[in-house]
């Protein structure tokens, strides 16, 4: 307590023991940030970024305040080889608020690929895949870790395209941040973050208040586009020293986040408003024991805690009466142990082992077991050649009680011949276990009389079906009776790159390739329900490749100006439909003139929702003696597939694409004195809207940030 | 009934002045080739829509225990006149390839539907349900060869657009059925 009222007295007395010395070294930062900031999340070992044996992009926090964006996914957005996609199911629901929202696309892998991390530890709670960023806070974070590539290796399932770690702010100074924000239409955001050191442990509070009030891209449909919602969060880390070798972390964490939904029936006899809320609720709680061994090693103890819940209903307006109710709640408990021998002798050794406990309890889903794995990692680095080589290998073996072990390989070579030229190549496996969805999900489309029924589910279920008259007579039920349960979709990847450093700035250029096998989809069942429609099931099928190129380039010019590039090339493919096409047996037919022809190679576009070209380019102008900058971004996604039109179900025709979209965000910030600066931002400077394909860009808004930022360096 | 669109009345007509301005004294009829429209509730229950290749029209439905109609659909599902169908002797053979290319019918090779869960149609097997657009595509590519009810005559067919009717309120009331058919009224299996 005693720093705590110290750092109070600072603040209202003397702001002149305040130091921003700190902050003023930021300033002088360039968009990648001068001084070379520490990663984690490609090693799991604390490292220098250029050291990573993989493609990685950070995020620092001056990059995230510079951008004036609140939202995770549109900062992501502005990142090389990310784009931020919409759920296909989510589109179809033609004005009714999309429920699975969107999600992170890496080098044109789907969201359900990319693990999530918030301070290295894996959120759940997906909706068909999509794990919903709008239940990550910005105002705190420290940094984003972006890992290219598969990381099974070290992180387990989900990790194929990589892996996103959101880092939050450690407690190592007094320090106090504001953020008041407002924005047009109807937004208005807050934020206060406060840390302070005692004499044996230190302490950070974070709270977040946001409030949408919705917007409306069509208004030829009822209901709002996004309907209005607020979010409101909190967390607090606390660090404790007990001795010199010994550290506790403790935090916990909870984001709120209410949705008032008002939108259209159509009702048999007539349309009917509405009404109701989504409860979205994300608590995690984490623990952590550290103890430094030796001169260098570590050794730490983790528990974490994940529950996730989503509840959404809606009553009819007029009468109150209830109208649909779902809920997901989800529950993840891990705990692991792991030890860190950093270099010395040249290799450094990392080991890891825990169990996890993952149960889900949702609407739509049958009765189920949780689901308990367990899992070991080794991953061990070595420097030859006076450093100028590195070599990282690793693997992880994860076995959960539905699946055989998988052991999930990763190399990464590292090559720097001198301060100037970087060369890396990493090859990888990764896997993504089958989701309750996949597994447990039972689900009837009321309205058409559909079924989707999850594989292990789906044998109780023919039978229930079956007892309660609703197959055909005959219907053979047999060989779904079985128990056949899913496997694991796996895949593998590799990267290399090439990177220059020169005192103007860096240029980095990469290929990649990844492959997904035995990918779980959709299979219509040979007998369908009584009333003549399909029954639908998962099953492994099917390969795909994502395989392309990326150029980054930071230049600084004289003065005060610089500039960042980055680009992706993607083609990314179903190798069936390769084959098919090989095959002769894949036509197309124009939805006009109605003639049917062979399809070939070349018009063959690709997976759908993929842009072929993607890319963005920001200026910066930052006179860090004035204490201002200004800040302009283009990023640019080329025309990407929609919807099949001419019967093949795959993307060959312009007619089958959604056009291809410019996003310009501008900010501009003027210190006013050591501790508060503004800042204005325009987001979506050309105003692009596309209530069909992009229904997550809300059009041009306007916005006005302030900081107060106060930082004491005396309480050392 | 109403089971003809503008737009294939139009190619009937067509059809009639083409055929009447070129009539000839020919031994065996040459192949008709014709785009027509079905109009089939969007139910999944009541009653099918019959269609005859000879008459080039639907058929009633007091008509369906007969030999008068060929194949038949309800919603999303096709059937043959056939075995548990109806009493005729038709039969189907789905084939991947290009409609024009497909110069004559195989002379077996025909499926039937065999029992009311065993079609010679398969559910699904014909089309793709796009969820987001909530619309049944025919699989491009995909030619149907019939031996008609009657036993004897051929036709090939291709489904080129399932679209719905123009309908108010929640739920599609009729699916238009847009297909074209090569039929051979004469003898033999040729398609030219």
């Amino acid at each position: 307590m005693t720093g705590t009222v110290r750092f109070f007295v600072l603040w209202v007395v003397a702001f002149g023991t305040v130091n921003a010395t700190a902050q003023q070294q930021m300033l002088k930062d360039t968009i990648q940030g001068s001084s070379e900031p520490l990663v984690i999340t490609a090693t799991r070992i604390t490292s220098k970024f250029s050291r990573a044996p993989v493609p990685l992009i950070v995020i620092t926090d001056r990059e995230i305040r510079r951008t004036g964006l609140l939202r995770l996914q549109d900062i992501l957005q502005e990142q090389t080889g990310v784009a931020i996609t919409n759920a296909p199911l989510g589109n179809a629901l033609n004005g009714f608020p999309n429920p699975f929202g969107q999600g992170v696309q890496l080098m044109g892998l789907d969201p359900a690929y990319t693990l999530i991390l918030l301070d290295g530890e894996p959120l759940v709670g997906r909706n068909a895949g999509i794990l919903n960023t709008g239940r990550i806070a910005i105002g705190n974070i420290r940094q984003v870790e972006i890992v290219k590539g598969p990381s099974s290796s070290l992180y387990g399932s989900e990790a194929m395209a990589g892996v996103i770690n959101i880092i939050t702010q450690q407690p190592e100074a007094t320090s106090l941040n504001v953020q008041l924000f407002r924005s047009s239409p109807n937004i208005s955001s807050s934020s206060v973050s406060f840390g302070n050191k005692f004499k044996h442990s230190s302490l950070q509070v974070f709270g977040h208040q946001y409030h949408s009030g919705g917007f409306d891209l069509d208004p030829q449909l009822w209901g709002k586009t996004q309907d209005p919602f607020r979010i409101l969060a909190g967390s607090t880390k606390w660090v404790y020293n007990p001795t010199a070798r010994s550290q506790f972390t403790f935090s916990v964490r909870q984001n709120n986040q209410v949705q008032n939904n008002r939108y259209q029936v159509e009702l048999a006899s007539s349309p009917e408003i509405v009404a109701g809320k989504t409860i979205d609720n994300d608590f995690t709680a984490f623990s952590q024991w550290r103890l430094l061994l030796g001169k260098k090693s570590k050794f730490f103890l983790r528990s974490f805690l994940n529950q996730y819940s989503n509840e959404s209903w809606v009553n009819k307006e007029k009468t109150g009466e209830p109208f649909d109710a779902i809920h997901f709640r989800q529950q993840f408990f891990k705990q692991e142990m792991e030890y860190q021998l950093p270099f010395s002798k040249g290799s450094q050794l990392l080991a890891l082992a825990g169990w996890a406990s993952d149960r889900v309890d949702a609407s739509r889903y049958a009765q189920q077991p949780p689901l308990n794995s367990f899992f070991v990692s080794v991953q061990q680095e070595w420097k030859l050649l006076h450093d100028r080589i590195s070599l990282n290998a690793g693997g992880r073996l994860d076995k959960r009680n539905d699946f055989a072990a998988r052991v999930s390989p990763r190399i990464a070579l590292s090559w720097q011949p001198d301060a100037r030229w970087k060369v890396t190549a990493s090859a990888g496996g990764g896997f993504k276990a089958p989701d309750f969805r996949h597994m447990y999900l039972n689900f009837s489309n009321a309205q058409i009389g559909y079924s989707l029924i999850g594989a292990t589910a789906l044998s109780d279920e023919l039978i229930h079906l079956q007892q309660n008259g609703l197959l055909p007579t005959g219907a053979n039920i047999t060989p779904f009776l079985q128990n056949n349960p899913l496997k694991p979709e796996y895949g593998m990847g590799w990267h290399f790159r090439v990177r220059y450093a020169h005192q103007k700035g860096t240029l980095a250029i990469g290929i990649f390739n990844n492959r997904i096998n035995q990918m779980i989809d959709l299979f219509t069942l040979p007998f369908s329900r009584s009333n003549g429609l399909p029954i639908y099931s998962y099953r492994n099928a099917g390969n795909i490749f994502s395989r392309g190129a990326e150029v980054e380039a930071q230049l600084r010019f004289s003065g005060n100006f610089s500039m960042n590039v980055g680009y992706q090339y993607l083609l990314a493919k179903d190798i069936g439909v390769l084959e098919s096409i090989d095959a002769q047996k894949l036509f197309r037919r124009d939805p006009e003139t109605f003639a049917t022809t062979l399809l070939t190679r070349a018009q063959y576009v690709g997976l759908p929702n993929r842009s072929r070209h993607m890319g963005q380019l920001k200026l910066l102008y930052e006179d860090s003696d004035a204490g201002r900058f200004a800040y302009i971004r283009f990023i640019y996604r080329s025309a990407f597939g929609w919807a099949d039109i001419n019967g093949n179900n795959v993307i060959d025709d312009h007619r089958e694409m959604a056009e291809g979209f410019l996003l310009v965000n501008l900010s501009a910030s003027q210190q006013i004195n050591r501790w508060l600066s503004l800042q204005g931002n325009v987001e979506n400077l050309l105003n692009y809207t596309n209530p069909k394909y992009a229904p997550h860009l809300p059009g041009r808004q306007v916005s006005l940030s302030i900081f107060l930022q106060l930082k004491s360096t005396s309480s050392k | 009934m109403r089971t003809f669109s503008i737009f294939s009345s139009l190619c009937l007509i067509g059809l009639v002045l083409f055929s009447s301005c070129t009539k000839e004294e020919t031994p065996t009829p040459r192949p008709l080739t014709r785009v027509q429209v079905l109009s089939v509730p969007f139910s999944t229950r009541g009653s099918h829509t019959f269609f005859s290749f000879k008459d080039s029209t639907a058929v009633t439905v007091a008509d369906s225990a007969s030999a008068k109609w060929d194949f038949a659909i309800r919603f999303a599902r096709i059937i043959v006149n056939s075995q548990s169908s109806g009493p005729g002797n038709a039969g189907v053979i789905m084939q991947d390839g290009i409609f024009s290319n497909i110069t004559s019918a195989p002379l077996t090779g025909y499926s039937y539907d065999t029992t009311a869960t065993r079609l010679a149609i398969k559910d699904g097997s014909w089309y793709d349900y796009n969820p987001r657009t909530h619309a049944f595509i025919p699989k491009a590519g995909k030619v149907f060869i019939f031996r008609t009810a009657n036993g004897i005559n051929y036709a090939k067919m291709q489904l080129l657009a399932v679209d719905y009717a123009p309908f108010t309120g929640p739920v599609p009331t009729t699916l238009l059925y847009k297909f074209e058919y090569t039929y051979q009224p004469g003898n033999g299996n040729s398609f030219q």
